[in-house]
């Protein structure tokens, strides 16, 4: 049966019941829906299908909305305006803002009211994103989700002459020798050659960037954090002995070792090139970034499989990386009658069917774990997908979905490293970045 | 006659009140419902958030929730004395200001001189001056992000062509800024232009004769009568040029975000920023009201300054 036919056949079913039971629920969810341009193809029928469905098994209407632009700004002007859909996926790096408005629903709620609701279908740490602003509660449930890990391409090392390492993760040291044996100058010797032209990079081995999405997982896999566990001081965290020294490591990378471009080299480099075309054909060999670079990648006109792989973070005292995710919430104040459907809608969000989307997508791996891992068999590219699968027990969560006020942090610390990766003093640059984020949470 | 002068001595009435002087002209009411459209537009979206801005600005509204706005005094304005962003920010837009206004005055004045000659096609010349003004700063901006490219734009082609290695205009803290005031000196160029122009026209023809007459130069007709005369003109360019660089935005928003390294970090961005990428609308309010004073202070002393020498310009106090 065609799907809108099933469409039809739904909204006559659930007028049915409405005769029977009374007003029909009418539930607005954010995420269902395609843009115009992607209308006919197998994710638009995949939402179709799964809101048709989720229609005739429940009785009602579900209103489906395209996500709009600048999201963030319209679900926090639609909760202050009581006029927030009843269910949509929040990205957690910016959860935390819209939970201290305390308009979320404790998903607990749902759990209690429907008893196929369980939470352990998904990643431990992943439902921990949702579980961290306040203890006991549960804000939201994963929807999707991606840890960062390194993008290598198997043809740099080749070119290089070096093996691919074989453990999950290496250590800084390794890592660095790594990035070093994987710079070449145009006369092909590597940067631990003495020889070795520094002006005259024909490949770099790793990228270093101003972004704290780049850099955090190495602060957390030395033990050091830009801000304490419980979001009140950075004093003794980012100017912590741990922290110092991977911030000079990664400075170091770009000033001392030349394994990293420059920030002003990289600009010029990419300016008759787009990053992924530097990648993918043999410029810098190495990168981190998280699930959704792979739909860029494939997209790319230099892609084949062979130039892309992906490792875990190295670390010196236990591996970590970021964890960004997107997970279903429903607001708090959602009218009474609606609730026990948006608590349906979000259990079958979360199940097989809806959750295969995913791999249709690419942009990130379901959050549910049976979906995952049998997603791993028929991925495109699957050792890509195990290497990301595992990661995820490394995985913490950004500072976002911990803090409200973590955004102007962020903007402190990549101002921070923009000015240390420019050659300002690491210890002078970590001070005033210190200084300004305390104040900053002192408010 | 004297009865009534007698009767006015005798009981002086006192004049209408405002409201019986606003309302009190039956045969003018249908002129308020006429600019009733403009003034309801007017309180709206302008007298309401002014005052929702100011009353923000001593209150903490984080997130844009409206449920719990606590009033913080002057929390805010404290909180800035020591935001080192913000005063950043500040030290920019003076910079900003100061060598973009005068700088865009002196281009804009020397082509509004040669626009004003009588030669062919002045008129076609004007247009094509004033055209950057008619175009969106958005469209300018990303033109111009293509212009300044380090590698392939066409400002460094040119460069080239004369044996100058251009720099990375818009990557470098040194230049970056300075790539901001060209393009805004290029834009408003021509609307400082047609200000000069109606300006110079309005110079009697007759002082430039006794002048000749007198034996001045070209140089000196320029110096002891075109610039006194556009004396009017000049403050009036530099009042408007000093509130507008203050309150420049849309090419560092576009071009920019502020960097790099906070070099063209201007106080509207910050503002923006604080407001509308990090919700902290509060604070972003107080920082607003204080970009508001210092514009109304530089302009108070513009006037002041305006007012004394005009003054002795035309022979008054």
């Amino acid at each position: 049966m065609s799907t809108p036919v099933r469409r039809i056949l739904a909204l006559l079913t659930a007028a049915a019941l409405v005769g029977a039971a009374g007003a029909q629920v009418t539930l607005n969810v954010i995420g269902f829906r395609v843009p115009p341009n992607e209308v006919g193809t197998p994710l638009d029928l995949a939402y179709q299908s799964f809101v048709a469905g989720f229609e005739v098994d429940n009785g009602v209407f579900v209103n489906a909305l395209e996500s709009p632009p600048d999201f963030n700004t319209f679900i926090l002007t639609a909760l202050a305006s009581n006029t927030a859909p009843d269910v949509w996926a929040q990205d957690a790096s910016s959860l935390a803002a819209i939970a201290s408005t305390g308009q979320l629903l404790d998903m607990n709620v749902c759990r209690e009211l429907v008893p196929s609701f369980d939470f352990e279908r998904f990643f431990p740490s992943v439902l921990a994103l949702h579980q961290g602003f306040e203890p006991g509660k549960t804000f939201g449930v994963p929807n999707d989700f991606t840890p960062m890990v390194i993008y290598y391409n198997p043809e740099s090392f080749a070119r290089a002459g070096v093996e691919i390492p074989t453990a999950a993760n290496l250590s800084y040291e390794d890592f660095l020798e790594l990035a070093q044996r994987l710079t070449l100058d145009t006369s092909g010797r590597n940067a631990l050659d003495p020889a070795f032209d520094r002006a005259n990079v024909e490949q770099y081995g790793y990228r270093v960037r101003r972004f704290p999405l780049d850099w955090m997982h190495w602060l957390w896999g030395n033990g050091g954090a830009p801000i304490s566990p419980d979001g009140t001081t950075a004093s003794g965290y980012l100017d912590s002995a741990a922290s110092i020294e991977v911030i000079t490591l990664l400075r170091d990378m770009v000033t001392v070792y030349g394994v990293s471009p420059s920030p002003s080299a990289l600009d010029a480099l990419q300016a008759s090139l787009g990053f992924l075309d530097l990648f993918l054909t043999g410029k810098v060999a190495m990168f981190p970034r998280g699930h959704w670079e792979l739909i860029g990648l494939q997209a790319n006109a230099n892609f084949t499989p062979e130039r892309v792989g992906v490792m875990g973070n190295p670390y010196r005292t236990a591996p970590a990386t970021v964890m960004f995710e997107s997970g279903f919430v429903i607001p708090a104040n959602i009218a009474p009658e609606k609730l026990e459907a948006a608590c349906k809608f979000v259990d079958a969000a979360t199940s097989p069917g809806y959750q295969d989307t995913k791999a249709l997508t690419g942009i990130a791996i379901s959050g549910n774990q049976a979906v995952a891992q049998a997603a791993i068999a028929t991925a495109k590219l699957p050792a890509v997908e195990q290497a990301f699968f595992d990661q995820v027990q490394y995985g913490r969560p950004p500072y976002g979905a911990l803090f409200p006020q973590y955004p102007a942090v962020e903007t402190i610390l990549q101002s921070m490293m923009e000015e240390i990766l420019a050659g300002e003093d690491i210890q002078a640059a970590v001070a005033d970045a210190v200084r300004e984020i305390n104040r900053e949470l002192s408010r | 006659m004297a009865t009534a002068s007698t009767s006015r001595t005798a009981a002086p009435r006192r004049g209408p009140g405002l409201w019986r002087r606003f309302w009190g002209r039956w045969n003018q009411r249908e002129g308020y419902l006429f600019i009733f459209p403009s003034f309801a537009h007017l309180l709206l979206f302008f007298l309401i958030p002014l005052g929702f801005s100011l009353w923000l600005s001593f209150h903490d509204w984080r997130g844009l929730v409206t449920r719990d706005i606590p009033f913080v005094g002057l929390d805010n304005y404290r909180f800035m004395i020591e935001d080192t962003r913000w005063w950043r920010a500040v030290r920019n837009t003076l910079y900003y200001t100061f060598v973009s206004v005068p700088l865009g005055m002196v281009v804009s004045l020397a082509i509004a001189l040669v626009m004003n000659l009588k030669l062919r096609g002045v008129y076609l010349f004007r247009a094509m001056f004033f055209l950057p003004v008619v175009t969106s700063w958005v469209a300018v901006s990303i033109v111009w992000l293509w212009v300044l490219d380090g590698n392939i734009g066409l400002l460094n082609y040119g460069l080239g062509l004369i044996g100058i290695q251009g720099p990375r205009w818009l990557e470098n803290p040194q230049t970056s800024m300075l790539a901001l005031i060209i393009i805004a000196t290029w834009k408003g160029a021509g609307f400082q232009m047609i200000i000069w122009l109606a300006g110079l026209q309005g110079i009697p023809r007759v002082l430039y004769e006794a002048a000749v007459v007198d034996g001045a130069n070209r140089w000196q007709q320029l110096r002891y009568i075109t610039l006194p005369m556009l004396a009017p003109t000049t403050f009036f360019l530099l009042i408007t040029g000093v509130i507008g660089s203050f309150q420049v935005f849309t090419p560092v928003f576009v071009m920019t975000k502020g960097g790099p390294r906070g070099s063209t970090d201007v106080a509207v961005y910050r503002i923006y920023e604080r407001a509308f990428v990090n919700f902290d609308f509060g604070y972003a309010s107080a920082l607003a009201w204080v970009l508001f004073a210092f514009i109304f202070t530089a302009t108070l002393i513009q006037l002041w300054y305006m007012r004394r020498n005009l003054g002795r310009t035309y022979g008054s106090s």
